[in-house]
């Protein structure tokens, strides 16, 4: 009867992990329960949008389900996993074609703003936004193009009209004074 | 390449949050595997920034959670794709949300069926009783339509005798001498055949060790016609043949009647008619 004897169970990265590729329903649980928020946090940054972020949340757990099998932990943290398919997911759904025509009128009043002043609005109020609002104006445009937004460096080369070396260089600059605000 | 300009140069971040090209990825992650200094560093961002991260959190609605594992339970665990590994763990299956699922269900419903039947066990206890209860009943019921039935028939054996058109009926009032005055009885006599029914209208309960008993009176003199109880309710009795009489009386005698009456105890008389 493990359904009744509940005791709140606690992993190591590396028991999760095992738990998980065997089904257990309870490590799951955890997981969920103890990830969700983070994901959720991101998720809502780059879709901006509460039903469409419960959405994209519920398909990032349901795949994780499916595919705990690809998760190689020579890559990275179990958690850098779940956060690259929570962003790669919310992206490709700003990518979507019926995302892409539902925006389309709401678009054409922003417009007259610029793309930076729609992206910096939209993040304002949650999840990095501290960290954000410490960088330099240029720099803090290039990350939200390329982690927010998911536009390669030499989409956003393009969009800003500066040389592609220096996107690179912006970009990497601000992910160095990320660190030093993550210490 | 200087290892430690290469770990500040902003590629762990990059690698780490999605933002290197394919190239660097692979690059990286070959100085991941040859460098343990650039995997630690790797590691403690990443810990970083899950930290951070987990701080910044925003709880999702609950419903998310109850529809994304109610997706995941109705699915069975999928065949690895990958070709090459073994799939070694069909015990697991067991362990996966449907049959535990499954498991609590056939809980719920065995705990159902026992109190079903428990309650259906006293159901039929009670019903037993009852059944029982029925029965007598139902065996009284029987008897007292037996006793309606036989009264009835009496009744009717009564009423046919009565109807015959040769008998003659003699009224008895009460003789004012008597220890009841307005005692009463009725003689049924049948001129054809003789035969003799009483009907006792009213009269006082005989003392105990006393009987009545009915006198045929022929040619001034009582004669016998024999000895009654009173019963309950009006009923007609048959009492002794009587082939001539002018008058009948009734009086109070020992148990088992009388030679002769005793007059002093006369209740009632009357004289045939006709």
């Amino acid at each position: 009867m493990q359904v009744f004897l509940n005791l709140t169970p606690s992993y190591s990265e590396h028991e999760l992990i095992a738990a998980l590729k065997d089904r257990d329903n309870e490590a799951f649980q955890y997981l969920y329960d103890h990830y969700s928020g983070s994901l959720y946090s991101i998720i809502l940054q780059i879709v901006q949008d509460t039903t469409l972020a419960n959405d994209v949340l519920q398909d990032v757990f349901v795949n994780v389900w499916r595919r705990i099998e690809t998760y190689d932990p020579t890559k990275g943290r179990l958690f850098t996993w779940l956060l690259n398919i929570s962003r790669n997911a919310s992206i490709d759904l700003l990518r979507s074609k019926d995302y892409v025509n539902s925006r389309k009128n709401r678009e054409l009043t922003d417009s007259v703003y610029g793309i930076d002043q729609v992206t910096q609005t939209g993040t304002d109020s949650i999840g990095l936004s501290k960290f954000l609002a410490k960088l330099r104006p240029d720099h803090r445009v290039l990350i939200e193009l390329a982690y927010f937004k998911g536009y390669t460096h030499e989409e956003i080369a393009h969009i800003e009209d500066i040389p592609l070396g220096t996107v690179k260089t912006r970009i990497r600059t601000a992910l160095l004074q990320l660190r030093e605000y993550l210490k | 390449m200087n290892i430690q300009e290469y770990i500040s140069s902003g590629i762990i971040e990059s690698y780490v949050l999605g933002l290197a090209s394919s190239e660097e990825g692979v690059e990286f992650e070959r100085a991941c595997a040859a460098h343990p200094e650039v995997r630690a560093a790797r590691d403690l961002f990443e810990k970083q920034m899950e930290d951070q991260l987990h701080m910044q959190r925003v709880a999702p609605p609950r419903e998310i959670k109850s529809r994304i594992f109610s997706q995941i339970g109705m699915e069975q665990p999928p065949v690895k794709s990958e070709p090459g590994i073994p799939l070694n763990r069909p015990v697991l299956i067991q362990r996966s949300g449907f049959p535990r699922f499954v498991a609590a269900a056939s809980l719920v419903l065995l705990l159902g069926s026992i109190l079903l039947n428990l309650y259906l066990l006293s159901q039929y206890k009670h019903s037993i009783a009852q059944y029982k209860e029925l029965l007598v009943s139902q065996e009284e019921l029987t008897n007292a339509s037996r006793s309606m039935d036989t009264k009835l028939e009496s009744y009717e054996a009564a009423i046919s005798l009565i109807k015959d058109p040769r008998m003659a009926i003699v009224k008895m009032p009460g003789v004012p001498t008597s220890p009841a005055p307005s005692s009463m009885a009725t003689v049924y006599w049948n001129t054809n055949s003789k035969e003799v029914y009483l009907l006792v209208n009213q009269l006082p309960k005989a003392e105990p060790g006393k009987q009545y008993q009915l006198w045929a009176i022929v040619d001034g003199k009582p004669v016998d016609a024999g000895v009654f109880d009173l019963t309950e309710g009006p009923q007609l009795m048959k009492l002794k043949t009587i082939p001539i009489a002018q008058a009948f009386a009734i009086t109070l005698e020992k148990q088992g009647g009388s030679e002769t009456p005793t007059m002093t105890a006369m209740f009632v008389m009357g004289k045939v008619t006709g």
